[in-house]
């Protein structure tokens, strides 16, 4: 047992896995740099004791994360405790039988480190490179994922639908390890209906919590607490939530804002937009000491209730290598570990832990023991 | 009956203020000789929201000022639009508000378009730009639309008088036959076809 499952949060970081020239010095790395210095950074991660690194999926310059099992995979070999997702793998343009043979494989080789979060895609032009229609996104969501869950959850699949062609007689190889499918979480900016979908199924909803103002995220979170215990799943503190969020941190919190302002400034997805004192105050974004970002965390909690897992963004728009891990070095040092103890604070003891591996293999067994209890067995003979 | 009147002018004092003023006074005035309804209205001014407005298309996220402005317009029974004329269209400042206000929030909206020019020469981008773009957004648009030059605030102001009270009195009329506003619940129906779909496959 690790100390996140004793603790119920986890704590880590998600990357874009954007190649952006860095505004200070006018240098941009290769692809080659970019990716290693992602293998570097998952690494780091796990040195300064975080749990989870995830990666984006682009196929679009300037990104580089087309194949995210792919990276996952090395980093996998690379790790012991990191747990390994997605931030987000596209069900939309995805082919479902891939995703599900793919995420098995992973879940093989890194011993159930694996989750993945789910998500549309917003880049129109991605669906028509993938045989897909963005303006079908939300029907291909629920089909595509319907189909995922019987893959991991029926050893012969028959599928017959308009979105992807039939399957008869298929059996997924290699099957789910321990015959317990990695946890999935949905993840959206702005979409109810993934809050709804997440909550039908009971599984865990991850907001984006970067872009919009938190009153947003709140309504969000709000809508899948409540459609959850709809659906049975139990309370609507008993759901299952992650949020991002994004710091930039040195020890005096006016040198994190005079060093962080030129890649705020000209980052590709808000630079050139409302200023860094604007976006920092109308968004979750925190530039300041380590303490600035503690108090702030600890805040989300008062508008989203006790939740499972806070990823925060620290690589992009062009940051140095050095940089980024200096910034892990702050977080694993400084910020996390106070974040575990406070978050632990109160925390009723309904709440349920974020789910890994163990925790899921555990209701497994349980629930196969009350049930059949021969056909556990069968499955891990198979 | 709620009333929402934005308006695009640049300057103070701007004669599209003055002009969208003058409409909403006259619309008042023929609401409540027609229906004996008080008009309540809410003016939305584009100038002070050009930052939020720049913003929102920028990141996406809608700042709370500007999320006032909205609620003005999405409450609203009718509205009443006013821009001045730049180079042969409405403002940029103008368009950009529409650009960034949700989808669906017009629909079926009662609406009174105006604008002001230098000259009467400009007269037709009342039918050319402002027209369209609020068909486009399935407003239902008032037959008669205001045009205000630079002159018809001076001397020959009588004839914008008429101007408006014709224009006034047929948006009354349209407003009373659409009566009060349904508002509909745009989270609620996305969500009523996701369980659908959600239905169809468990």
């Amino acid at each position: 047992m690790d100390s996140s499952e004793a603790l119920g949060m986890q704590f880590g970081i998600f990357t874009v896995g954007d190649v952006t020239t860095d505004p200070t010095t006018g240098t941009t790395p290769t692809e080659a740099e970019r990716i290693q210095a992602t293998v570097a950074i998952a690494r780091k991660a796990e040195e300064v004791g975080l749990d989870v690194f995830a990666t984006g999926e682009h196929h679009n310059p300037p990104f580089v994360p087309s194949s995210p099992t792919t990276l996952l995979g090395y980093i996998a070999a690379q790790t012991e405790r990191l747990i390994l997702s997605t931030s987000t793998t596209l069900i939309t343009t995805n082919d479902p039988v891939k995703i599900a043979e793919d995420f098995s494989v992973l879940q093989h080789l890194s011993g159930g480190r694996t989750d993945v979060m789910l998500g549309r895609g917003n880049t129109g032009p991605v669906y028509p490179w993938f045989g897909q229609d963005i303006r079908q996104a939300i029907p291909l969501t629920v089909a595509h994922y319907g189909l995922l869950r019987r893959l991991w959850r029926e050893e012969v699949v028959d599928y017959e639908g308009t979105l992807r062609s039939s399957l008869q007689g298929f059996t997924l190889a290699p099957q789910p390890l321990d015959g317990v499918p990695p946890f999935v979480w949905h993840a959206a900016i702005r979409t109810p209906e993934v809050a709804e979908l997440a909550a039908h199924f009971g599984d865990g909803f991850f907001a984006n919590h970067i872009f919009w103002p938190p009153s947003h995220t709140q309504s969000m979170v709000e809508l899948y607490r409540r459609r959850f215990a709809h659906y049975g799943h139990g309370s609507p503190e008993q759901a299952i939530v992650g949020l991002g969020g994004q710091v930039f941190m040195r020890r005096n919190s006016q040198d994190a804002v005079s060093e962080f302002r030129p890649y705020f400034d000209n980052a590709p997805v808000y630079g050139h937009g409302p200023s860094l004192e604007d976006f920092t105050s109308l968004t979750p974004l925190t530039v300041g000491s380590p303490a600035q970002v503690i108090d702030r965390t600890l805040g989300f909690r008062d508008y989203v209730g006790d939740y499972q897992r806070q990823l925060f963004l620290v690589d992009h728009a062009g940051l140095p290598l050095k940089t980024v891990l200096e910034q892990l070095d702050l977080l694993g040092e400084e910020v996390v570990p106070v974040l575990r103890k406070e978050f632990a604070v109160g925390r009723p003891a309904d709440v349920p832990p974020a789910p890994t591996h163990e925790s899921l293999l555990r209701a497994h067994r349980a629930a196969a023991g009350d049930s059949q209890p021969d056909r556990e067995e069968g499955v891990k003979a198979g | 009956m709620k009333l929402t009147i934005i308006t695009g002018g640049l300057r103070e004092p701007s004669s599209t203020r003055l002009l969208a003023d003058r409409l909403a006074a006259a619309v008042a005035d023929e609401v409540r000789q027609r229906s004996g309804q008080r008009a309540e209205t809410t003016f939305v001014e584009l100038r002070p929201l050009g930052h939020p407005i720049m913003d929102a298309m920028l990141t996406g996220f809608t700042r709370e000022e500007l999320q006032s402005a909205f609620d003005a317009v999405a409450g609203a029974d009718g509205v009443i639009a006013v821009t001045p004329a730049f180079n042969a269209s409405f403002s940029g400042l103008f368009k950009s508000f529409f650009d960034v206000l949700p989808e669906h929030t017009l629909a079926d909206m009662p609406v009174l378009i105006g604008a002001t020019g230098g000259t009467e020469r400009h007269s037709l981008v009342l039918e050319h730009a402002l027209r369209p773009m609020f068909t486009y957004l399935h407003a239902i648009v008032a037959p008669r639309a205001v045009y205000a030059a630079t002159s018809d605030f001076g001397e020959s102001e009588s004839s914008l008088g008429k101007r408006v009270v014709d224009a006034a009195a047929d948006y009354s009329r349209l407003l009373h036959a659409c009566g009060p506003r349904a508002r509909r619940a745009e989270i609620d129906e996305d969500l009523a076809s996701m369980q659908q779909l959600l239905g169809d496959t468990s």
